[in-house]
């Protein structure tokens, strides 16, 4: 089947994904979309399907059906790898940085950068250091020695630092996989703080959480997942902070918005 | 008083040039006891049977340690005349040698006793009967009363602990613990602890001083050292003061800010945190530890035969241990070593005798290169199993174990050994040009310019700048950049003299006349054999010292590995796919790719390894490399490896070969029954991973 691309100007559009595993139909014909330099917040109570529809776009599963399309061309994302490749960074709850490693290791990990004495090739560790400082400092992030092992910090900067090494290696898309469900108030706060600084930087970033409170500041669209459908799009400006977390836990939109929806079919 | 001085004010003018000529005295001391040890007029610990004017370890330490110490007392002098707040910090540092000479000194009468009463145990001789009968005077006495100080000591302590333990624990008691009176029980008073240890102590002392004259009375057959009292009373001399002055300075410093700042890393918290950035911290201590105690035990300890007999025994070893590194910091484990090991030694043998099947019979090189190819490809099947099937590397090499076992089994039937000399005649040589030699030591010396040219410069600068911020600062600031250009350079100018030494013995006899050496002495001779074939290598080693050159061959490898794991991407990777799997894998690193290559590279030394242990002893039996996966993995966890993953070094594998050949040899040395020596190996390894946690605890604050 030929897809078409529904929003030509969008970073990503994905188009009527599916995705079963075995008889389990997770995600039943999902359009999604990011706008270039847009927020958008994915959200969705557990299980709706928001982490399966994110590892489909950064390659962990294939899609059963449907068609990704990447900075406006149709895209085959067979492996974490080729998501790499298009430029998506995704930044896990967990899975984001080597604990034992230090900050220049970690800054670098999987593009190191080397210089050559005859045949072999070694690690710059002088140019790894002094740069990731240099890169972090630029979207806030002030490290104290870049020696230091990642483990001895907190929660709110490792992700600081995930997210500054996407910034750094000049990503288009950053995913944020709930970023600040372990974080303190005053380290969500950074976070955000790093994540419209990703965006002034000219970055697309996708926020999923279940929590509306920390990803409402600073979203611009909010795209709701229930049960492998989408509830809907609703733009900032459309929804208050009440009625979307009203609508994770009903499943149901609204009667003030269902006339947006309509006249949004209608068009 | 001393703090008024150093701010220039007079009412502390008397006291502190009262000090500053106590550190004038200290300083000739320091400079007197390395003379007197240095020039054998204070002989430390010197078994009668070693010759007078030969140096142990221990008196080397004592005077560098001596000179250091009286450089600082030196230091400090100035300081305190020229009235710089730095002073302190040089005193600082001066007090902390004292405590290691000193207490190297205490150590030395420590250890030999102590392990004569280990002995004693052992033998069930009522030390109290032998003393009484054979020694008489004052000793019963003393032993009396030692005995009976640690008694009440240990006494004391036991009501405390339980006192505190009777209002911890009971529930009524709970809210007496706010009472005044009850805290005083809870928490006893710092002082009363420090009397009751201090108690303890002395009781110590006094047995300690008992046993230095019951002790050898029964042990003349052990080459343990012979205890000296008198070193007992010089170890206090130096001891106590540095100990009281050390905590006097603390004191002060922690009084003013401006201190503070100019003592700003104390001794011992320098040295913490410099270990606490090596994965090797608990090995480096462990080594230290483990080597000073059966130097201070044995004189034999530092015989070079000794020394050439832990390393030989423990260089096959040491090569996989390298391995095991790599694999055990990517997350993975490798339980097939020892039979991987068996494969490479007999398919090494067999391609020489019966034959490759394809080739026929081959030189020892190419059957080397094809063993160790066997060797890779075993560990490729290890790697590929464990990534297809994602069953645990513990379970999948324990089925290897046992299946490559298998192969040996069933090509040498019937339990024979397959040995060389069945087949051949004479071991393989190869006749080779003695300009080869020299060119290859030219090169040698080339390559040591060239690294000059290019480091040198660089360090220079860094030391320079260094040096000039200390300046600035009045002599605080870091001082890494200078110790490592000192230190490079002393690196180099040995190395230096190694390669002009080989240069000048090889050029000797350049002739062009051909040399004979043999293979298996090229992979794992010998050193001395080798020598003797050409006789031109002049090598002074002991004909009987077994150096082999498969030392040479691990320690280039260890040089080689630790570069690639610490300073290349690969080498990033490896860690990564051991410490984060998934971050790893976002990172866009082939974890698969790397835990399979490991797998490779472990199978791989194993199967140079093969190819020393035949080279050693050409012949090969069925069980061959049987245990060594334990051995190899003890060495590998002491070395500070973690089982979890993601952190070591192969440099801590090193030291943990090391700290096991030692135990294997010193242990002998030392008298005590080689039964003892796994029990032995079992506590140091539980000891070395506490250190290690430890360690990195220290490293995360």
């Amino acid at each position: 089947m030929e897809y078409k691309q529904k929003n030509p100007d969008a970073l990503v559009d994905m188009i009527d994904i599916h995705k079963y595993f075995g008889s389990v139909q997770v995600l039943r014909g999902i359009d999604f979309h990011v706008d270039r330099q847009e927020i958008v917040g994915l959200l969705g109570d557990n299980g709706a399907g928001k982490s399966t529809l994110i590892k489909v776009l950064t390659g962990f599963h294939t899609l059963t059906r449907g068609q990704i399309f990447f900075d406006g061309d149709a895209v085959d994302i067979a492996s974490p790898h080729d998501a790499r490749e298009l430029g998506i960074e995704t930044v896990h709850q967990d899975l984001a940085l080597v604990p034992l490693m230090s900050i220049a290791r970690n800054f670098w990990l999987g593009q190191e950068p080397t210089y050559k004495v005859g045949p072999f090739h070694f690690m710059d560790k002088k140019l790894m250091a002094s740069e990731s400082i240099h890169a972090l400092a630029d979207v806030g992030i002030h490290i104290r020695d870049p020696e230091e092992t990642v483990g001895t910090m907190s929660g709110g900067e490792r992700q600081s630092i995930a997210i500054g090494r996407a910034v750094y290696f000049g990503k288009k898309l950053l995913i944020l996989d709930e970023p600040t469900s372990a974080l303190s108030v005053g380290e969500t706060q950074k976070v955000l703080d790093y994540t419209i600084a990703a965006k002034e930087k000219g970055m697309s970033v996708i926020f999923i959480t279940h929590n509306i409170r920390h990803v409402y500041e600073v979203a611009d669209r909010f795209t709701i997942i229930e049960r492998g459908h989408k509830l809907g799009d609703f733009y900032k400006s459309e929804v208050t902070e009440n009625e979307v977390a009203d609508m994770i836990v009903t499943g149901q939109i609204p009667e003030r918005l269902r006339l947006y929806e309509e006249a949004a079919v209608g068009e | 008083m001393m703090q008024a001085y150093l701010e220039n004010k007079n009412e502390g003018r008397n006291i502190g040039l009262l000090v500053t000529l106590l550190m004038l005295a200290f300083t000739v001391v320091g400079a007197l006891v390395a003379a007197m040890v240095g020039f054998w007029w204070m002989p430390l610990g010197e078994y009668e049977n070693i010759l007078l004017n030969d140096f142990n370890a221990y008196e080397i330490i004592v005077i560098i340690a001596s000179i250091i110490y009286a450089v600082c007392c030196a230091r400090t002098t100035i300081g305190l005349f020229r009235r710089e707040q730095s002073s302190l910090r040089w005193s600082q540092w001066m007090f902390f040698i004292t405590l290691i000479i000193s207490g190297a000194i205490l150590l030395s009468v420590v250890i030999p006793v102590g392990l004569k009463f280990a002995l004693l145990l052992g033998q069930n001789i009522d030390l109290r009967t032998q003393i009484n009968e054979e020694v008489g005077g004052l000793v019963p006495t003393v032993l009396s009363l030692g005995e009976g100080l640690i008694s009440v000591s240990v006494l004391v302590l036991v009501l405390i602990a339980l006192l505190a333990l009777f209002v911890f624990i009971i529930p009524p008691l709970e809210s007496l613990r706010r009472m005044e009176g009850v805290r005083l029980i809870v928490a006893p008073p710092r002082r009363l602890i420090q009397a009751i240890l201090l108690v303890f102590a002395l009781g110590i002392i006094c047995v300690l001083i008992a046993g230095i004259y019951a002790v050898p009375l029964h042990l003349d057959k052990t080459k343990i050292r012979v205890a000296e009292d008198h070193r007992i009373l010089a170890g206090l001399i130096f001891f106590l003061p540095a100990f009281f002055g050390y905590r006097q300075v603390r004191q002060m410093r922690e009084e003013s800010d401006e201190l503070r700042r100019a003592v700003a890393l104390t001794p011992g918290k320098f040295i913490r945190a410099e270990l606490a950035k090596s994965p090797s911290a608990g090995a480096i201590i462990g080594f230290i530890a483990i080597f000073m105690t059966f130097t201070m035990a044995t004189d034999l300890f530092l015989e070079p035969s000794s020394i050439a007999s832990y390393l030989s025994n423990v260089a096959t070893k040491g090569v996989i241990a390298i391995g095991v590194t790599y694999l055990m910091i990517s997350g993975e484990f490798d339980l097939s070593v020892g039979s991987v090991l068996g494969v490479a030694a007999l398919s090494f043998m067999l391609f020489m005798t019966e034959g490759a099947p394809v080739l026929g019979v081959l030189d020892p090189i190419p059957a080397a290169l094809l063993a160790i190819f066997v060797a890779m490809v075993l560990g490729a099947v290890n790697g590929v199993l464990l990534i297809t099937t994602r069953i645990p590397s513990f379970i999948v090499t324990l089925g290897t174990l046992l299946a490559y076992r298998a192969i040996t089994l069933v090509a040498i039937a019937g339990g024979r050994i397959l040995r060389y000399r069945d087949y051949h005649a004479e071991f393989p040589v190869f006749a080779i040009s003695n300009i080869v030699f020299v060119a290859l030591a030219v090169i040698g010396m080339a390559l040591v310019a060239f690294t000059a040219y290019r480091v040198l410069p660089v360090l220079l600068q860094g030391a320079g700048r260094a040096w000039s911020i200390r300046r600035e600062n009045g002599d605080f600031g870091t001082s890494g950049a200078i110790v490592r250009f000192i230190v490079f350079l002393v690196v180099l100018l040995i190395l230096l003299a190694i390669v002009v030494w080989l240069v000048a013995v090889f050029g000797y006899h350049i002739d062009g006349g051909l040399v004979e050496v043999g293979y298996f002495d090229i992979f794992n001779g010998r050193v001395s054999a080798i020598g003797s074939q050409g006789d031109f290598f002049h090598l002074e080693i002991p004909r009987d010292a077994n150096v082999r050159l498969a030392i040479l061959w691990w320690f280039i490898f260890v040089a080689i590995f630790h570069i690639i794991l610490t300073s290349t991407s690969f080498g990033n990777s490896i860690f990564a796919a051991g410490g984060n799997e998934g971050a790893a894998r976002a990172q866009g690193v082939n974890v698969d790719r790397v835990k399979v290559q490991n797998f490779v590279i472990v199978a791989g030394l194993t199967g140079i390894a093969a190819i020393y242990e035949t080279a050693r002893n050409p012949g090969v039996d069925p069980l061959k490399g049987q245990g060594w996966e334990l051995e190899v993995i003890a060495m590998t966890v002491i070395g500070g490896a973690l089982l979890t993953g993601g952190y070591g070094s192969v440099v801590g594998s090193l030291l943990g070969a090391l700290i096991f050949g030692m135990l294997q040899t010193g242990l002998v040395l030392v008298g005590i029954e080689s039964r003892l020596f796994s029990g032995t190996v079992g506590v140091i390894i539980i000891a070395a991973v506490v250190l290690n946690t430890f360690v990195r605890g220290a490293q995360r604050n």
